[in-house]
């Protein structure tokens, strides 16, 4: 009994324990349970402003693919008796499109015929999906398109139509290009930072020596070597177009920076306590860099990328500019800025021509922005369960 | 540190001549070269003229020959300004390049700093909110765009500044402001991130524990370790901005180097454009060492390897 | 050192924009205009271009001048002169009070001195070719010798007290033997790229050159070095080696008279004695200081009605004022300004601030609000240019003629000059554009979209199907440029039912692409030189360096030969209008539409005449102050 007696208290303070360990645990293995990207998701739902953002992105993304299914005139069609219009409300919803229809003449076969070859004269040469969500535009809407309620430019063309085909081009521009630089820039940039010494030295001095030349220059004159006759056929029989080298050009050159604020921030976060730590865990170094130092550099590359990605768009204005950019009569928001700025004189000003390009580039860029600020609060590690 | 420096113009030179190679190598390629002119030449009268800027020789030749001149000091003589050398008109141009520059850094530093600390303390509330969409603004637009619409405005609808040209203060005011804007607005985002991140440092709870005002935290901590994007964001602008911006340039009518830049790449002024971007490597360069030395004064963690 | 340093930058910030600043500013001159683009050079020799022409015209002066309003010539120079009854000898006479800026007298010799440095391979001037009407020219310029002629030879010993830039010791005699043997000099090389590849294999060749100097024969080896030793195979080195200058026709008998030789009655070499390549330069001032520092302001000589006081580039040119010149007294401003703005907008928004007085060209979107205001500044003049569209013959489908006539009547010319130009362009249907006296221009059919339906089919095209898909329209970046791409590319799409690409090329590369035909079709223009339509239809003989598109025509190259010697100017004429016939039927160029010049001057600038090569010379003309106030007022 004695014994029983002097073991009571001990496995009453045992079984308090346990009880009050399963209840740790318990609250443990809940807080696990939340994944750093749900977490994230979570909070970002809480920002309003980061939400409206998104929401602005994909709506803007889903009608730049679904452009060719919208109800808008042709983006490329001339008519100079309408040139420098003013935006109108007028023929609000008029027929645009020369559709089949029981009343025309001819078969419906040569109907159809007659419907591509003025699409073709309208819209250029289409690939299958555009055919696909034309198709789908003529069966909803009919030959009806939405008249030139931002105006007409130069050559009478529909400067709404104009933006939205521009969005195509700018939009892709802009992500595909900022995602090479992205990928490369930031495998390079903490590879460096965190190996240091001599391979951090030699591979800074390497980006050193690409980010002193002048890529202005670059550009230039590898946009003129590949315009030559016979490397330019090379290239189109290999499916590649001004554009493609374009991402890459520009790719190749935004990681330079990319790589050096990411360097700069693994140097200053690599003698912390938690890459330590996972040091002394054993974990190896390609997995401190990607698992443990990468996450915390969300911040500042989310920031980047959002400074990025106009900068991109508005160096294809600039290249434009300089007549090494989008090819007319393919459009971009770039070109159409630029279109703009010309005729912005004391004289006269066109403004439908600069206000709703801008408008369009700086709700685009707001959001992208917006959505980024938002994206590195909810990502911030520092901040997580909170 | 003197070794660091040391290693570092070494690598500066290598730089350099790799720099200068590239480039050579590109424009002897680029189709076009500096003799081509609307009207086509007689192949004899052509003949004459490639013979007198060495343009007969073999590439190799060539390349040795304008090596060894750049290595002493002389970039030659410009192909479609040909009463200047080179020096010339680097030593013309980058002066004025430079003031614009440094006015543009002025607006970009006071602007972009105070914004971007403002609303980096006033987090989520309607002064950063508008700060930044002002920021967004600056970058989103083209400068080429806000310089138009400023003519119209200052120029023209309220006559305060000259609308173009270079000589006096007030000619200097709205390129300036043009130029430093974008980098404003960088520097504003930039310098708030960077804010945020600190102010959630453990150092910084000390110091807010010691019982210090807001303002001293702020000023003394943690604006220094809140400068590293800022300061490796602006070493290479400032590099940038200093050689000039074309369009800036060419819309307040100023006479210097950024017209240069591109007009020497698309005509295909071999010698300028040669100059040129040497002249953009070394201060780029330099740029790049300064940035890195000053994160071992921001950062103590930082060290030179 | 922390605490000071932000100091230390702001002083440093200031100090510098104080310095920049300090040497920026001038006192605005009497008379700015905007010259559009930085100038090549001021040396009157090598230059080619609008703003280089301007400046030049204001420091120098040929041997006669242009009359303001319809630029014939007038005494410059020479204050008078007379041609032979052939039209082939000119005698022209030196006015005696023609001074230099230094105060020396200008003589004829100055102008032999000029013309031959003009002429001379090692200057490589461009424009050379407006010089080769003089007998013997072509042949010193390109260096062309023959055996049995008289030749110089130019050595790298120098002559004693000689200045620094002076030639080396010149010897002459005639040429024996060259060895090896020169090949044949066929004036009209058959196959422009073949010869060029055997001239550069030519020109690795060393001949030995020998040559009877006075009884004595000498034998010359160019050799790589000037320092390099006469080798044992034997012969002199030399710099240069040419025929004979004595032998162009360009003479001095005496300080006051001038008499120049032509091969072909040249109805327009008085004319081109004053277009600016032809200019005197100083001979002292030029050997002096070696090229470029004779063109620096301290160092310059010149003769015309300014000399130049300061030049920033890519800012301004600064003239002042020539004390020396003749006709000082019809000199009105003593400063003028010729400003480097390459912006169209920049230059027009310094011009309604009061900042210009003139400028050339206004952007083409403001014209047609320019001619609504009705202003009394605007008034687009006609200038003899053409802008046109070459077709690169040698590449199917466009070597068929019918294809060609095909695209140009699917133009819509009309449309163009009224939607897109808008400043008064007339459209243009033959390449040498109106408004030369005595010319009647031929036509090609104008815009008729059957008829260029059925070219279309005729050619195997019918509705355009089957026409390749890789034909590209070929441009400069400009935004006019650009946008009459856009409209003849849909056109030609509207009409003709074909696809073609836009092709946007910066400058040099779209030069380049021009000249080793890699283009379909491409934009150009051209601008006369002088007013006759010579300076049109001479560019489209067979290989003609200017002709790049690959077209040649043996009955045309034989009519422009023809009309080059025929003295009678009625024939002439008819001669040209005949190879404009073949030209606009055969169609290896579209004319697209003839330009205009939207200069704007502002009303108070007197003695400002618009006229069709849009050279407004500075001689006589003034501000009216009054006006000029009432216009700074109306401003404020």
């Amino acid at each position: 009994m004695s014994e029983a007696k002097s073991e009571l208290p001990s496995q009453r303070a045992a079984a308090d324990d346990l009880q009050r360990y399963e209840q740790l645990w318990a609250e443990a293995r809940q807080v696990h349970g939340v994944s750093l990207g749900r977490d994230a998701w979570r909070r970002l739902r809480r920002n309003p402003s980061a939400m409206l953002s998104l929401t602005i992105l994909v709506v803007l993304s889903i009608l730049a693919f679904l452009t060719p299914a919208l109800p808008l005139q042709s983006p490329r069609q001339v008519e100079t008796l309408r040139s420098f219009a003013e935006p109108t409300s007028e023929h609000f919803w008029a027929p645009h499109l020369q559709t089949p229809s029981a009343q025309a003449e001819g078969t419906n076969d040569e109907q159809w015929a007659a419907f591509w070859r003025d699409v073709d004269l309208k819209f250029g040469k289409l690939d299958a999906i555009e055919k696909l969500l034309l198709q789908a535009r003529v069966a909803v809407f009919g030959p009806y398109a939405i008249g030139s309620i931002c105006g007409t430019d130069e050559l009478g063309r529909d400067l709404l139509s104009r933006l939205f085909w521009g969005a195509r081009v700018s939009l892709i521009v802009g992500v595909v290009a900022t995602l090479v630089s992205l990928v490369i820039g930031v495998s390079y940039g903490a590879i460096s930072g965190y190996m240091g010494g001599r391979v951090d030295n030699i591979m800074m001095r390497l980006v050193d020596v690409m980010y002193s030349i002048p890529f202005i220059f670059v550009v230039i004159f590898i946009i003129s070597i590949l315009s030559e006759d016979s490397i330019k056929a090379w290239l189109i029989d290999h499916g590649i177009d001004r554009i493609t080298i374009f991402f890459f050009l520009v790719g190749a050159i935004y990681w330079l920076t990319m790589a050096r604020v990411v360097r700069g921030q693994v140097i200053s976060l690599k003698h912390e306590q938690f890459v330590e730590a996972a040091r002394t865990l054993g974990a190896g170094r390609m997995r401190i860099v990607f698992r443990h130092l990468v996450p915390n550099l969300f911040s500042v590359i989310i920031v980047y990328l959002t400074l990025t990605i106009p900068r991109v768009m508005l160096f294809e204005a600039f290249l434009s500019f300089l007549g090494l950019g989008v090819e007319p009569p393919d459009v971009s928001w770039g070109l159409l800025a630029n279109e703009g700025v010309r005729v912005i004189t004391p004289v006269k000003i066109y403004w439908w021509l600069v206000v709703f390009p801008g408008i369009a580039l700086g709700v685009t860029l707001f959001a992208l922005n917006f959505f980024g600020d938002g994206l590195r609060d909810a990502l911030d590690p520092k901040l997580k369960n909170r | 540190m003197i070794g660091f420096l040391v290693r570092r113009l070494g690598w500066m030179i290598i730089t350099l001549w790799v720099v200068f190679t590239i480039s050579f190598a590109l424009m002897r390629s680029v189709p076009g070269g500096p003799l081509s002119s609307e009207r086509a030449l007689e192949p004899e009268i052509e003949k004459n003229i490639r013979a007198r800027y060495h343009l007969d020789e073999p590439l190799m030749k060539q390349y040795l020959r304008e090596l060894g001149n750049t290595l002493q000091g002389d970039l030659g003589y410009s192909f479609k300004l040909a009463d200047f050398s080179v020096n010339e008109i680097i030593a013309q141009g980058f002066p004025i390049s430079a003031t614009l520059g440094i006015v543009a850094l002025g607006v970009a530093l006071s602007i972009g700093l105070t914004a971007g600390i403002v609303s980096a303390i006033r987090r989520q509330s309607l002064i950063d909110v508008t700060l930044m969409s002002l920021a967004t603004v600056g970058i989103a637009l083209p400068n080429f765009v806000v310089a138009g619409i400023l003519i119209i405005l200052l120029v023209f609808l309220w006559p305060v500044f000259p609308a173009a040209g270079w000589g006096n203060l007030s000619q200097l005011v709205l390129p300036g402001f043009c130029l430093g804007l974008p980098y404003a607005a960088y520097v504003a985002r930039l310098a708030r991130t960077g804010l945020l991140d600190v102010l959630s440092q453990d150092y910084i709870r000390t110091a807010r524990a010691k019982g210090l005002r807001t303002p001293t935290v702020i000023l003394r901590h943690a604006l220094k370790g809140a400068m590293l994007p800022v300061v490796s964001f602006m070493g290479p602008a400032i590099a940038g901005i200093l050689t000039g911006s074309l369009v800036v340039e060419q819309i307040f009518a100023i006479p210097g180097l950024g017209v240069h830049f591109i007009q020497a790449a698309t005509q295909r002024d071999y010698t300028l454009a040669m100059g040129l971007v040497l002249l953009y490597t070394t201060l780029l360069y330099t740029m790049n060492l300064l940035v890195d030395v000053s994160y071992v004064y921001l950062d103590p963690r930082a060290k030179l390897e | 050192m922390r605490s000071v340093f932000p100091y230390l930058a702001l002083a440093g910030l200031l100090g510098a924009i104080g310095w920049a600043v300090s040497f920026g500013t001038l006192p605005p001159a009497d008379f700015s205009f905007c010259n559009e683009s930085e100038i090549k050079t001021i040396d009157p020799a090598i230059v080619t271009g609008q703003p280089e022409g301007r400046v030049i015209r204001g420091l120098f002066e040929g041997l006669v001048n242009w009359h303001p309003e319809d630029l014939h010539p007038i005494p410059g120079v020479a204050d008078r002169w007379t041609i032979s009854d052939d039209r082939l000898t000119y005698r022209f006479h030196i006015r005696p009070d023609a001074q230099w800026s230094d105060g020396s007298p200008v003589t004829s010799e100055d102008f032999v001195y000029s013309f031959r440095r003009f002429l001379h391979p090692a200057t490589g001037a461009e424009y050379a070719y407006q010089l080769h009407y003089v007998r013997g020219a072509r042949d010193f310029n390109h260096a062309r010798v023959k055996v049995g002629e008289s030749v110089e030879i130019e050595l790298y010993k120098r002559p004693e007290n000689a200045l620094p830039d002076a030639p080396g010791v010149i010897v002459r005699g005639r040429l024996v033997d060259v060895e090896p043997p020169l090949p044949d000099n066929n004036d009209e090389p058959a196959d422009d790229h073949a010869v060029e590849e055997s001239e550069s294999e030519a020109d690795d060749i060393k001949r030995t050159y020998t040559v009877e100097i006075d009884g004595r024969m000498r034998r010359f080896r160019q050799r790589e070095d000037e320092r390099a030793e006469p080798s044992p195979d034997g012969g002199e080195n030399y710099r240069w080696l040419l025929p004979d200058f004595e032998e162009v026709a360009i003479r001095a008998p005496d300080p006051a008279t001038l008499i120049i030789e032509l091969e072909n009655p040249t109805p327009y070499f008085l004319t081109l004695t004053g277009f600016y390549p032809l200019f005197p330069v100083n001979r002292e001032c030029v050997e002096t200081h070696p090229f470029p520092s004779w063109t620096k302001p301290e160092n310059l000589v010149c003769n015309g009605p300014y000399i130049l006081e300061s030049r920033r580039i890519r800012d301004r040119v600064r003239l002042r004022k020539n004390p020396y010149y003749w006709d000082r007294d019809n000199i009105h401003f003593e400063t003028v300004d010729a400003l480097a703005i390459e912006s169209l907008t920049t230059a027009l928004n310094m011009y309604l601030t009061g900042q210009l007085d003139y400028i050339p060209q206004v952007p083409a979107t403001v014209v047609p609000t320019l001619l609504e205001q009705d202003r009394v500044d605007f008034n687009p003049t006609p200038y003899l240019g053409t802008y046109y569209y070459r077709i690169n013959t040698t590449r199917p489908p466009l070597d068929n003629p019918l294809v060609r006539r095909a695209l140009s009547r699917a133009i819509d010319r009309e449309e163009i000059v009224t939607r897109v130009t808008r400043a008064g362009q007339l459209p243009g249907h033959s390449f040498v554009p109106p408004g030369l006296a005595g010319y009647e221009q031929a036509l090609c059919e104008g815009y008729d979209p059957e008829e260029a339906k059925r070219l279309l089919a005729e050619a195997g095209y019918p509705g355009g199907r089957g026409f390749p898909a890789n034909l590209e329209i070929m441009y400069n970046t400009h935004e006019m440029h650009k946008s009459i791409a856009e409209l003849i590319q849909s056109q030609w799409k509207r009409v003709l039912g074909i696809d073609v690409k836009l092709q946007n090329q910066e400058w040099a590369a779209y030069l380049s692409h021009q000249r080793q035909l890699q283009y379909s079709v491409c934009r150009a223009a051209w601008i006369g030189d002088y007013p006759d339509p010579n300076t049109f239809l001479d560019m489209f003989v067979s290989d003609g360096a200017n002709n790049q598109t690959g077209w040649g025509n043996a009955e045309y190259d034989r009519l422009i030969e023809a009309a080059a010697r025929e003295a009678e100017p009625e024939a002439r004429m008819a001669l040209l209008h005949d190879a404009e016939e073949i030209l606009m039927d055969e169609l290896p160029i579209i004319p697209v539409y003839y330009y205009v010049s939207t200069f704007m001057v502002k009303p108070y600038v007197e003695g400002f005449y618009p006229n069709i090569q849009d050279v407004h010379p500075l001689q006589g003309m003034r501000i009216d102050t009054d006006k000029k106030r009432l216009a700074i007022e109306s401003l404020r």
